[in-house]
């Protein structure tokens, strides 16, 4: 078990002006589970396979512990891999799957069957330990992709979206177990992937990346409740937080007609910026129908049970707009309601260029 | 009740409608093969089963099985046979050795791959007798060959390579012309593989040596069966090459050209060659079931897991 540590990390393919990830600093926790995050694009996988050693880093290092493995092939660098498509080896039955690092060791059979029955017990797998991998669900296969990790006791886990390859409601339940797993063996892990609901739910920490770009690594709670940049603030969060662009005037920022109450730190930035347009950011929760404030007519009301988004169009800056508004699970409100819609939480300011105003 | 009963007949019948309309457009396809493969193949069996001489001419008498009672228990066939096994076991083999060696090196990306490949291909894609040519006159002569041209430079004596190992510059010329063959399956097997099995193995810290054999090669393994299998079922047929390169000189005749040695090559023995040739068929028959068999195998393909 070891911190993984990435020092201005840079990943430039051949023939590409753009690094795919550009300069990274990270450091992760002994133990920790570092969720990479972020749209397709964004370098994550990159970062990934940086650490695994499947990728040169062509500026920058790379630490496992206090090893610096930049330069070190994948085999010396004691980690171990779950690949989005598992990547099983066909031909071998799972417990040959499990157990073939354990081989290249040269770890004894006995030992090698001891650990491979251990993992397999944890996993649930001890029946399906002579089938071959097309013989098996896809459940299953993920199931001998991360037994295949966990029988090598590594310093480090790595999993490129391990989880994309399962269907909806199997995926909300490996991804506790997987969680709950993790804790337990207390690995190191580092996680990737494109669903930010995966990484807020799995994630000790969430780091988000954008065109290779770091953009903010934190608590899954601050993420959400202190975006640093507008593409945080948009991407963090489902239904995504409402982002009005608007003027700065003299009594400060509004929406359409509804003007907003701002954290003295943002009002104190605001006029140091002397900026002529912000966005403004409200989370749907922190929205409601009420009978004063914005008036707009309801366009869609999408109703889960336990709450339902409401859809509503406003005019701002003589323009229609669509704000999302999170409402009671028993809403009345139907399509084409005239309904006025008010602040009822913290708001977000961000700049032209994206970052964060005040706290 | 009536009602139901015409309903399902009147469902047999679109059903029989259905099966015609799909095997209209196969009859042309299937009387053809059978004009041209079946009936000759009928006439043979016939044929295997007479003794017919042409010269001098004598009429033809049903002998029964008697032809392949003397077929098998004429040496020179047993020879024949014989020599057919080793020229397509040695051909096959080194076939695919090379083929296999060649494949993994293709497979990785290098300045005109496109290029080597093409150039790789082409013996393939040369006619036998053509490639038979080639080799006796250019390659192996002792007067005019490539080969004596750079061992008299080497201070050598010159060889006569047809005459001192007429089977071995046959088996040569067929690895020659189906190594590429075997290449192209072969790649095409390692182009299937997936990428992240391979660095699946690295992270697993396999050496080069170990994914090879025990990642890559077992991949390879329905490969190199189609391979084998085929190229068996074309080279056991080989004339082509024995009839330009040695003309059936010592321990190259293989069946093919014994048959046609007894028959229009100046034994006019036609009863007993067809005898011959349609044991040549039965073999071909018994290899091309199990290749089939190992086809159709691939086509429903490992589960990419």
């Amino acid at each position: 078990m070891a911190e993984v540590r990435y020092e201005n990390a840079s990943r430039i393919y051949p023939g590409s002006e753009i690094p795919a990830v550009n300069e990274l600093n990270l450091d992760i926790d002994d133990g920790e589970l570092l969720v990479l995050v972020g749209p397709s694009g964004s370098g994550k996988s990159t970062a990934l396979r940086m650490l695994a050693g499947l990728e040169f880093v062509d500026q920058g290092s790379v630490y496992i512990g206090e090893n610096d493995v930049t330069l070190s092939p994948p085999q010396d660098r004691d980690i171990a891999m779950v690949f989005q498509n598992y990547a099983l080896y066909p031909s071998m039955t799972v417990a040959a799957n499990m157990g073939f690092a354990l081989k290249q060791q040269k770890v004894p059979k006995a030992e090698r069957m001891e650990r491979v029955r251990e993992a397999a017990r944890i996993l649930d797998l001890e029946e399906y330990l002579d089938r071959k991998p097309k013989n098996l669900s896809g459940g299953q296969r993920q199931r001998v992709a991360m037994g295949r990790a966990i029988v090598r006791k590594p310093q480090v886990f790595l999993m490129d979206e391990p989880l994309s390859n399962l269907d909806a409601k199997l995926r909300v339940q490996t991804r506790t177990e997987l969680a709950d797993l993790q804790a337990r063996l207390g690995v190191t892990t580092v996680y990737v992937t494109h669903d930010q609901v995966e990484a807020m739910t799995m994630g000790h920490r969430v780091a988000v990346l954008k065109d290779g770009v770091l953009q903010q690594a934190d608590r899954p709670r601050t993420l959400y409740s202190k975006p640093v940049n507008r593409f945080v603030a948009g991407f963090i969060g489902s239904p995504a937080m409402n982002l009005i662009d608007t003027d700065v005037t003299s009594e400060g920022v509004a929406i359409g007609t509804l003007g907003l109450t701002l954290d003295p730190s943002v009002s104190s930035a605001l006029t140091a910026q002397d900026d002529r347009e912000v966005t403004v950011g409200v989370r749907p929760e922190h929205l409601k129908l009420s009978t004063a404030g914005l008036p707009g007519e309801v366009t869609v009301v999408e109703e889960l049970g336990s709450e339902s988004f409401v859809h509503v169009t406003v005019e701002h800056r003589g323009e229609p707009l669509v704000l999302v508004v999170r409402d009671a699970g028993e809403t009345t409100t139907t399509r084409g309601d005239i309904v006025h819609v008010d602040v009822a939480g913290p708001t977000h300011v961000f700049e032209n260029g994206g970052a964060r105003l005040g706290e | 009740m009536a009602a139901t009963a015409s309903r399902s007949e009147a469902v047999k019948k679109l059903q029989r409608r259905e099966a015609w309309r799909r095997r209209i457009p196969l009859l042309p396809a299937l009387l053809f093969t059978i004009v041209v493969t079946q009936v000759p193949f009928l006439f043979s069996l016939w044929y295997s089963l007479t003794e017919w001489k042409i010269v001098p001419p004598e009429p033809r008498q049903f002998v029964g099985v008697d032809n392949y009672v003397d077929l098998f228990d004429s040496r020179f066939f047993r020879e024949a046979v014989w020599t057919s096994i080793l020229m397509t076991v040695f051909a096959v083999l080194l076939s695919v050795i090379l083929g296999t060696l060649i494949a993994l090196l293709l497979d990785r990306k290098f300045f005109g791959q496109g290029f080597v490949r093409t150039l790789l291909i082409t013996p393939f894609l040369i006619m036998p007798v053509v490639a038979g040519l080639v080799w006796k006159n250019q390659m192996y002569s002792a007067t005019f060959g490539v080969f004596n041209w750079v061992i008299e430079g080497l201070g050598f004596d010159r060889i006569e390579f047809v005459s001192r190992w007429p089977l071995w510059s046959i088996v040569i010329v067929l690895v020659w012309q189906w190594t590429p063959f075997m290449m192209l399956i072969i790649l095409a097997g390692l182009q299937g593989q997936s990428a992240s099995v391979l660095e699946a193995a690295r992270v697993d810290g396999a050496s080069p040596r170990a994914t090879f054999f025990q990642i890559t090669l077992p991949h390879l393994r329905p490969y190199l069966e189609l391979g084998v299998l085929l190229g068996s079922i074309y080279l056991i047929q080989v004339f082509d090459h024995v009839a330009v390169i040695t003309g059936g000189g010592p321990g190259s005749t293989n069946v093919p050209y014994f048959v046609f040695q007894r028959s229009i090559g100046g034994g006019w023995q036609f009863g007993l060659a067809s005898a011959y040739s349609i044991v040549v068929v039965v073999a071909s028959i018994i290899i091309a079931t199990f290749g089939l068999r190992v086809l159709s195998g691939l086509l429903e393909g490992e589960d990419p897991a």
